[in-house]
């Protein structure tokens, strides 16, 4: 078997992480290549370097034996090489037949020659049996709609390789079946397909070979023949956990601090019934797209839509009000610090204190001197490496900037913390350092709620564990029955 | 991992824009040549006076003196005069550009809060209806309608902005139109004067050799207070936070629709006081007043620092902005360039000043990530 695309020790580096180090691998031609991990692995990443949307850091990519280094999507078009992705789409504001043709318009001496142009695109259409109308506005058309539009832009125009990223994860079940059988189709045309998934019943029933990577490295390429879905999890885990526990988990949790019944948010998530004791810390594990964050934000007063009860120590709280929400002592560690946790215009002073402005003020007039000595203090808890807390905090490396989002919380002495992602792009150190802080938090008898995608952050952390998957807490698991091949079977669908 | 440090090239923002008034001056010093200007002096009863000399013929004439057309006491007591009215709108312009908004109207709501200021003044005035009322109540009262009528002018935008969740760039730019729709409506397009004696005299009041002292004050006061809003108060320091990061802001339980309330009613407000004013000083307001402010007080608020998409900026560098933009237009007047070319160098000097800003924020980051 010839290789059709080979990578050779592919790195590339984000701030902050290693998002693939030396991955090598290659595809055959005209197979349908499956690339899974956890989240974080660097699947996506190498799709993106493929799809010429990120550059290599170091490595090489073979096509059919010549190097290849697309710089933009487009030099990876010319190369033949498509990327389907939901994050790609088209302009919604045109129609199917305008999308299809954008990057060649047919025209008359500057005229729009509507009828050659709808003609075209129906017979793009047609080559990947889509009925989609191309009058239609793209805006309009559903998300799996849309995506067949992405497929048939990529096979119209001349495409060998097609990378697709988690294709299915906003598709209906009947649009996941019309989907299998066009990637079947694709693969009878000789296209190649390289298949970015975490959803092992769809690997295994579309793919021909499996490609598992870990934390940014290559564990095992594998016929499909030659590996099993229980083997893959393995792979995808593959790691030994830490035996140094925290010491909140020794304690007997304490009174329920934080008890939420039947939370719902339509199109988001459903029926969520959860409670959080003093001194306890509950995990929520699920895939990108689960709901988990949602359920924090709906909590945290965040989600105007959301509905149910949620009671904190006791007290009944109003939905869709941050400030109520913060009044009863909830905080909230966002998963994305850069978009949701920090302004970065603010030096680190200024951030530590961003949720506790209230506090440090007394008929509107800024203590100042209460507000210094604060955040000095938090820094010195939390250990954030900075110059001064008078030092912007978008100098700060993204670990430390972590914890200064934590310390907006320990400021303002939050009772139940929510925890979203809280060592997403962190380096080891600092990870080490905000684990250890929220087991602290613990002792102290606070209630964290943890979202992760880590699964060894949620077994080193948590007393119990909830999973969700599509909007719903499918099980929990209580500390005894605690192991990544558990959890990501129940994540990903294999068990209940 | 060591810390790094994020260090902008110009450190502080004041100090580039102090050195750009200098520049300034020293260029209009120099280009703007010599008057000849006729000399007076207080007499004993206080007024002036020509001064008169003897000629070689033994005739009475007046005496002149040569005097530098931009760098004398009158022009320069001017320029701080014409500074005032655009500096204090740009102090209030610049907390909402802070919060990462931007008002538009501001030039309108000044001409729709100076007529309802001067109808006020002119029934009270010596040929109004109610002149018995006159003296301090009066003023009192005219004052009143024109900040208040200029403040809920400025909450009404920004309800409309927090409500309707309209970007504030389209909002403003209608109640631009609106209000100055209204203001010519109220007034028929008349000129609005016969004001009482008293406001005038106030806010004419000269100290030395024609200072005007109250419009300068008002300047003063007026950069004191924004900068006791931005760094001393906590609601100053949830602008800055809303403009930095609206999103962060808001996962911060900060209640960014509050904010913005606040932020576009202090942006009335100080328009309103810079109405009050010019009412005062020119003692007459008509619809047609304050055509184009917005330009030249969004203009003093970016070449004062405050960037556009929000979370920087302070009052200091914006009222220096605003004399940099006044002695710009002075300075065409001052060297004899056609006055139509002012639209066309303020024009450039905002978009000079964006580019500069990017330029500065670009090296910023290019040294941070070395």
């Amino acid at each position: 078997m010839t290789a059709f695309i080979e990578f050779r020790s592919v790195s590339k580096r984000f701030p902050g992480v290693q998002a693939l180090d030396g991955v090598g691998f290659s595809v055959a031609r005209g197979s349908c290549h499956g690339l899974i991990g956890e989240n974080g692995a660097g699947k996506s990443t190498l799709g993106k370097i493929l799809g010429g949307i990120h550059g290599a850091d170091a490595g090489e990519i073979l096509l059919e034996g010549r190097p290849i280094r697309p710089q933009t999507p487009l030099e990876a078009r010319a190369l033949g090489i498509a990327l389907v992705h939901q994050e790609l789409s088209f302009c919604p504001n045109l129609t199917v037949a305008e999308n299809l043709c954008l990057g060649d318009l047919p025209a008359r001496r500057g005229w729009l020659d509507r009828a050659r142009l709808r003609a075209r695109a129906r017979g793009m259409l047609a080559e990947i049996g889509s009925t989609a109308d191309p009058d239609a506005l793209v805006g309009t058309l559903s998300p799996g709609r849309e995506q067949q539009l992405q497929i048939a832009a990529a096979v119209g125009t001349g495409a060998r390789v097609i990378v697709m990223d988690e294709p299915t994860s906003a598709l209906s079940a009947g649009e996941t079946r019309e989907f299998r059988r066009l990637v079947g189709d694709l693969k009878a045309r000789g296209i190649t397909l390289i298949y970015v998934s975490h959803r092992m019943d769809e690997l295994f029933e579309m793919c021909d070979a499996i490609t598992v990577l870990r934390d940014g490295r290559h564990v095992s390429t594998e016929p499909i023949g030659a590996t099993s879905p229980d083997r893959v999890v393995s792979q995808m885990i593959g790691r030994t956990l830490s035996a140094a526990q925290s010491a909140h988990l020794d304690l007997c949790p304490g009174g329920e601090r934080l008890a939420v019944a039947g939370l719902a948010s339509p199109g988001r998530f459903t029926g969520v019934n959860l409670s959080v004791r003093a001194g306890e810390i509950v995990g929520i594990a699920g895939l990108i797209g689960a709901g988990r964050s949602e359920v924090l934000q709906a909590i945290f007063g965040l989600d105007p839509a959301a509905t149910g009860e949620v009671r904190v120590d006791g007290r009944g709280l109003r939905l869709g009000s941050v400030t109520a929400a913060l009044r009863s002592g909830l905080g909230l560690l966002p998963e994305d610090r850069k978009r949701q946790g920090l302004v970065l215009t603010m030096n680190v002073r200024e951030n530590c204190t961003l949720s506790a402005l209230s506090l440090f003020s007394r008929g509107g007039w800024m203590r100042r001197r209460a507000e210094r000595r604060a955040a000095a203090e938090a820094c010195e808890l939390l250990r954030v490496r900075t110059p001064s807390p008078e030092s912007p905090v978008a100098g700060l490396s993204g670990g430390n900037q972590q914890k200064v989002t934590l310390a907006k919380w320990l400021v303002r002495s939050c009772e139940v913390l929510l925890v979203d992602e809280p060592t997403r792009g962190v380096d080891v150190g600092a990870k080490a350092e905000i684990h250890r802080l929220l087991g602290d938090l613990a002792c102290r008898g606070k209630a964290i709620l943890l979202v992760s995608s880590e699964l060894p952050e949620l077994i080193g952390l948590c007393g119990r564990i909830l999973v969700m998957r599509g909007g719903q807490v499918v099980s929990e698991i209580g500390r005894p029955d605690f192991s990544e091949d558990a959890l990501m079977r129940r994540m990903t669908g294999l068990a209940a | 991992m060591t810390p790094r440090r994020l260090t902008p090239v110009l450190r502080l923002q004041e100090c580039g824009i102090i050195a750009v008034i200098l520049v300034l001056g020293i260029l209009l010093t120099w280009f703007g040549g010599t008057v000849r200007a006729p000399v007076f002096e207080r007499g004993a009863d206080g007024a002036r006076h020509r001064v008169y000399e003897t000629g070689a013929d033994g005739a009475r004439v007046p005496a002149f003196a040569v005097r530098n057309k931009f760098l004398n006491a009158q022009n320069l007591a001017q320029l701080a005069k014409d500074t005032s009215f655009i500096a204090i709108m740009a102090v209030g312009s610049a907390l909402v550009i802070i919060s990462g908004g931007i008002d538009l109207s501001v030039g309108s709501l000044y001409a729709l809060a100076s007529v309802l200021g001067a109808l006020v003044l002119r029934h009270l005035g010596p040929e109004g209806s109610g002149a018995a009322h006159h003296g301090w109540q009066g003023i009192l009262l005219a004052a009143a309608a024109c900040l208040g009528a200029a403040a809920a002018c400025g909450a009404i935008n920004g309800a409309l902005i927090v409500v309707l969740r309209v970007h504030p760039f389209v909002v403003t730019l209608g109640s631009m139109a609106i209000l100055r729709g209204l203001a010519f409506v109220i007034t028929s397009g008349q000129s609005v004067g016969g004001f009482p004696d008293g406001l005038r005299a106030l806010v004419r009041f000269q100290a030395g050799d024609g200072l005007t002292v109250i419009p300068l004050a008002a300047m003063v006061l007026a950069t004191v207070a924004g900068w006791i809003f931005l760094g001393r108060l906590a609601a100053g320091r949830r602008a800055y936070a809303v403009g930095g990061n609206e999103q962060a802001a808001r996962f911060s339980g900060i209640r960014v629709a509050r904010v913005k309330l606040l932020v576009y009613t202090l942006s009335g407000l100080s328009a309103g006081v810079a109405a009050f004013l010019a009412i005062g000083y020119y003692g007459a307001a008509s619809s047609g007043d304050g055509q184009g402010y917005e330009l030249s007080v969004i203009a003093a608020a970016v070449v004062g620092g405050a960037s556009l998409s929000g979370g920087r900026g302070s009052a200091l560098g914006v009222v220096l902005g605003a004399l940099v933009i006044q002695m710009i237009g002075s300075g065409i007047v001052l060297l004899g360039i056609d006055q139509n070319y002012s639209q066309i160098v303020l024009g450039s000097v905002v978009i000079a000043a964006v580019v500069l800003d990017n330029l500065n924020t670009w090296l910023a980051r290019r040294q941070f990530l070395k």
